[in-house]
Formats: C-alpha cells, structure tokens, sequence
C-alpha cells in the first residue's frame, strides 16, 4: 500500500525525517522565514503535535512534511521517500497514498454525501475495487459513528459529525500518516474532546503516526511527544508520559 | 468517469440558477440555429422546387455561347439538328435523366389589334415539357390547363401581365409578330388558350406556344431548337449528375457554327448549366446560407462566452475545494477532467434542451404551414426537422463547450494545494 521507491528501504527509517528544511515566503522583493533549519526526525505509530504561537511556522511545516508545500532548503523524507524533490503529479500520488489530511474548517466536498466524501479518496485516487471500497467505507463510518448519516450531504451535519466524517475520510485510503491543522478549533469542547478520542482509538487500531498543529491544549495533553515551534525553530521537545485515551 | 461525471453534475446543480441562465441561453442560440436553419432550407427548397418545375427544369444544354447572350434570345445560336441527336442520344442513355424538353426560346411582338407589346415566347412540345416542369400547367391559371396539351398549335398562353394589360380574355385572338435569324419578319395569328401567373427569374413572365408554330412563325426548316431543360430522376444528385452531363456534352463536337466552320472534336460547341447558373435566385439562396452560417456563428459566441464565464466562476467559487481534492491526492489529470466534463455537461443539456426546443418550434411551423407571397411567387413553408442541422448544432456546441472549459480547467488542475487551501 506505501509505495516506496526501489532505492529507499524502509528499515531503521523513520516516518518523517526533515534535514535542515527552511522555508522562506517571498512578497516582492521581501523574504520571510518561516521556518529556518528544522533537522526532525518521527517514528511510526506516534501522536504527536505541533505547539506555538499563530505565526510561528506550525503549519507551514504540516505542509512540507504532507507534500502539500516544498522547503526552499533543505529535505523532507516521508516512508523514505524524498518528498521535497518530487514534482506535483508524482507527489500528488504519494499524498493519496500515504498520507490523510484532517482540516481545521472540516473541507468535505459539499456536493458528496457522507457516504461518497469518506469514498472519494478510494475512487478518484486508490481506485479501490467496489466490494472493497463499500467494505471500508462502511467500517469507517462505524468506527466514527456516522453509519446512520451516511446519505447526508456535508450542510446537513453538525461541526463535529463533519470532522468526524473527515477523520474517516482521512483513514479510509489506510495511510501511515495522518496531518491535522488545528482539528478542534471549531470544535466546542465537549466535541473537540470526542473528536481527539476517536483519532486517538484510530491510531491505536490503525498504527497511524497522527501528527496535529493546534494551540489547543486538549490536543496537546493528548500528544505523546510535543514540539513547541517558535519564530520557526523548534524550541523545546517533549514527551507526554500522561498521554493516551483521556476522554 | 462515472464518479467524475456524477461530481461534474452535482456541481452544475448545486448552483441551479446560474445552471438554467445558461443553459436557457445556449439553448435558446440551438433553437435560433435550429428554427433559422429549418425554415431557410424549407424555403430554400420551395422557391428552388417552384423554379425548377414551373420552367427552369434542373439542368439546360444552350449551343456555346448562349448564355452570355441569354438576355438577347438569339436565335443563331441554336442547336442545330445533328447536334441535338448526338445529344438526345447522351440524355437517353443517362439513367438519371427523366426526362428533357427541346425549347425554341425567342423574342415577338404581341397585339390584340389595338395594341402592342414585347413578349419572350417558349415554344415547347407541351407533353415533353409537362414531364420536365410538372409545375407548370398548374400556374395556368385562366384556361386549358391539361398538361399533355396546355398549348395546342394555333393557341398561345400569355403571362398575366400581358394579358391584363392588353384585356385579353381567354379564346381572344392576337397576333405575335417575329424576326427570324436570317432577318425576315412574320407574323400569325394565335388563339389566347391560357393565362399563366407570373414567377420570378428570366422565364417567369414567358409566353408559351407550341414549338411547330414557332418552326412556322420563324421559318425554321431543319429541327433546330435554342434550348433543351433535363429534368433528373433525383434532384438530390444534381450535384453528381451535373458535372458528368457538363463533362460529356461539352466532349461532343458541334456542328455548324455561326461562321459555317465545323467546331473540332473535343473543343466542345454545346454547354450545360445547372438551374443555379440560370437563376438570380441561386444568389439568394447563397445569403440565406451565409445567414445561417452568421446565425451559426453567433451560437459559438454565445457558447464560448456562457460557459468561459460560468466554468470561470465555477473554479473561483471553489478554489478551497479544489486544494482539498488536491491534497488529498486526486491527480492534476482528473482535476482537470471533472471541470472539463462539467463544462461539457452543460453544453450537452443546453444543446438537447435548444434541439427539443427548436424542433417543437419547427414542428408547430409544420402544423400551421406558413403561407406569403414572395416575388410574385404563393410560398408556403412547412419546414422539416433538419436531423443533420441538429447533430451539427449539438456537437458545435458540445465542443465549443469543451473548448471553453478547458482554460478554467487546466487553471483548477495547476492550483498548487497549499495556496488553494489558503482560500476561504
């Protein structure tokens, strides 16, 4: 299911490894850093989140570790492979193949039912076949508790049944990795918390490395290794001892 | 495809309004097209049908030389008997070929004894020509109007117009006084047996005798005549069978000329002209064609313009969700194909929606049959469905569609998903 290329080997790898990634967004003739020289490594299986100020590079780094954006220094190796040197079409594969993404404004696809949105990633980019796909779709809603709304278009649902939706979504294709950009933001606390608990169930069932960008401390006391980023550097690396399962 | 084509709907749906301006839009531009192009062929075809079987027939043989003296009715450049054998022999032989009509055409002068008129007379063997112009007896309006015989010898039909204007009544009796090739002038004198109505074109307002008193009026001894209309089998295969006849007659030598010199084998001393060449009203034909060709035209514009602009508003509105299938993996490619197929699916409903549209438009001018004068000539449209005109339409538009949806497309398909994900 990860594709890796023949020349990678996956052994004493980790999931994600950055070495000296930088990246600088440049306005006219002005160049902002946003994150300067970030050496990272993340094994398989972790919870882990991303902690700091707005501004200070959390996402930016969610970007380039899930192909979405490239480091202009720098490299970024996820399940071995070289993702800052690959070009769009090949990285877009990768990301369908690898990694699932959790937005903070839930982003379903409005005019897909619950059913179709946790289905899209297994048509448009597994191709998936029909008996395996209804198998996984079903399993998916199950485990999210959305069985019941499955006909239901995105409008008609609640901020957490939608981020629930989009946690299945997220795991249906089976990716190692799943990135959440401030999942619970707009989330109220009750449902932010069910919502940790589900992804947290996720990675226990699954094996899948959760990696978040959030100020939210619910999150954050969820997390089993902490990173406070700052001006964008890392500054501080802990590990939450206390982390796993809190409801 | 299905899944892409399913999301390609769903999409056109969501936003319904703008999905019907538009569609309405290009479906009313198919209509246009669709009804324009109906009732220009319909009357394309009824005034063609009325010209070439009220008096032109589909095809004319003249001597060489003679249409560009048509106006004049010259009588020496007739063709002469050994001529119209060698002819006869080719038209015979064509299996395409109805029927033909020998004609003497010429210039007279008629008087119902008080007073007197020009006239441009057609002498013709009525049975013949019946065969060749069978609308003709029908605009004999006053009179014998039978059409083995709607001109016996001794009997003449005049156009209305000389009729009315020299008060003649049917059975009257008038002179027709001509000059002959050599220059001598003679004159006899005819029963009025027919009053026929007038149609456009150089032979609309010719009198008819029959062709052994022409023979007589102008002392013509041997079994020449000016004129030989073909009347072809199928009308639709004037286009084959025209340039073959063309081809095979003008190979025929010709005889005697004006100068008394043989013409050579193969430089050709007849020519053949097709009822385009011989009516003002192939002109016509010609900008009604160039009508809907604009009418076409102008459908394009709208299509382009419509879905450019809706396919536009499409990829704006939906930029977010465009970084979000982007990052969840779907490829460039099939990004690109699920707007393509939206623009394309828009095109295809408006075409149906303008084909159903024009054809029910066309169907009711069916029903009702349009009836108005044109050129002197009773018009009645009854325009058929153009199949071919509406496959035509739907597939311009289907990809002029395509076409359109193809910049904002391939704009959706090169978003990068980290600045589309950015838009809210």
């Amino acid at each position: 299911m990860i594709e890796l290329k023949d020349s990678v080997t996956r052994i004493n790898m980790p999931l994600v490894k950055l070495e000296n990634a930088g990246k600088n967004y440049i306005t006219g003739e002005i160049s902002t850093p946003a994150l300067k020289e970030i050496n990272l490594s993340i094994e398989a299986g972790k919870f882990i989140s991303f902690v700091g100020p707005s501004g200070s590079g959390k996402t930016t780094l969610l970007n380039l570790i899930g192909c979405l954006d490239r480091p202009t220094s720098g490299r970024v190796f996820v399940a071995g492979a070289e993702v800052s040197a690959m070009d769009r079409k090949t990285s877009a594969k990768f990301r369908g193949e690898n990694i699932g993404f959790i937005f903070q404004n839930f982003n379903l696809i409005p005019v897909l039912t619950v059913y179709e949105n946790v289905e899209y990633p297994l048509i448009m980019v597994q191709n998936v076949q029909p008996e395996e796909r209804r198998r996984r779709v079903t399993e998916m809603l199950d485990k999210v508790g959305m069985a019941e709304q499955a006909h239901k278009y995105p409008a008609q649902l609640s901020g957490g049944q939608k981020q629930r939706v989009a946690v299945a979504r997220a795991l249906a294709p089976r990716p190692r990795l799943v990135l959440a950009d401030e999942p619970t933001a707009n989330l109220d606390h009750a449902t932010a918390y069910k919502v940790i608990g589900l992804m947290h169930a996720m990675k226990k069932e699954f094996d899948t490395t959760f990696i978040f960008a959030t100020h939210d401390q619910k999150i954050v006391g969820e997390a089993e290794l902490i990173y406070t980023i700052e001006d964008g550097l890392i500054t501080e690396t802990r590990e939450n001892a206390a982390a796993g399962g809190k409801k | 495809m299905k899944n892409i084509i399913k999301i390609a709907w769903r999409n056109l749906l969501r936003y319904t309004r703008r999905t019907l301006l538009t569609s309405s839009l290009i479906a009313l531009g198919v209509a246009l097209v669709i009804v324009f192009g109906g009732v220009g062929n319909s009357f394309r075809s009824e005034v063609t049908g009325i010209l070439t079987n009220s008096n032109l027939g589909d095809l004319q043989i003249h001597k060489k030389g003679y249409l560009g003296s048509m106006d004049n009715l010259p009588l020496d450049l007739a063709i002469p008997e050994k001529g119209l054998a060698a002819i006869r022999g080719i038209l015979d032989a064509n299996p395409d070929v109805l029927a033909y009509s020998e004609r003497i055409r010429f210039g007279a002068m008629v008087s119902n004894f008080a007073q007197t008129t020009g006239i441009r007379l057609t002498a013709v063997a009525p049975e013949k020509e019946s065969r060749v112009c069978p609308a003709l007896p029908g605009r004999i309006k006053q009179g014998d109007a039978d059409p083995a015989a709607f001109v016996k010898p001794g009997s003449v039909v005049l156009p209305l117009t000389i009729a009315a204007g020299l008060n003649l009544k049917v059975g009257d009796d008038v002179v027709l006084v001509a000059t002959n090739k050599e220059g001598s002038v003679n004159g006899i004198t005819f029963k009025l047996s027919g009053v026929s109505e007038n149609i456009m074109g150089p032979q609309g307002k010719d009198g008819y005798i029959h062709l052994d008193d022409a023979r007589s009026l102008l002392r013509i001894e041997d079994g020449e005549i000016t004129e030989i209309a073909v009347k072809l089998r199928d009308f639709k295969r004037l286009g084959k069978v025209y340039p073959a006849l063309k081809k095979t007659i003008a190979a025929l030598p010709g005889a005697k000329g004006e100068a008394g010199s043989e013409v050579k084998p193969g430089k050709g001393g007849f020519e053949t002209h097709s009822w385009e060449e011989l009516s003002p009203f192939s002109s016509i034909a010609r900008i009604v064609a160039l009508l809907i060709l604009v009418v076409r035209l102008v459908l394009v514009f709208i299509v382009l313009v419509s879905i450019l602009n809706v396919m536009m508003m499409s990829v704006y509105e939906r930029i977010g969700e465009i970084g979000t299938i982007a990052s969840i993996g779907t490829p460039p490619s099939k990004i690109l194909a699920l707007f393509l197929v939206e623009g394309l699916s828009l095109g295809l409903f408006s075409g149906l929606l303008g084909c159903l549209a024009g054809a029910g438009i066309l169907l009711l001018l069916q029903a009702v049959k349009l009836k108005f004068t044109f050129g002197a000539m009773d018009l009645m449209l009854a325009p058929a469905v153009p199949l071919a005109e509406m496959l035509l339409s739907l597939t311009v538009v289907v990809i002029i569609s395509t076409l359109a949806s193809l910049q904002p497309a391939l704009k959706a398909s090169r978003m990068e998903p980290v600045e589309a994900l950015r838009h809210v």
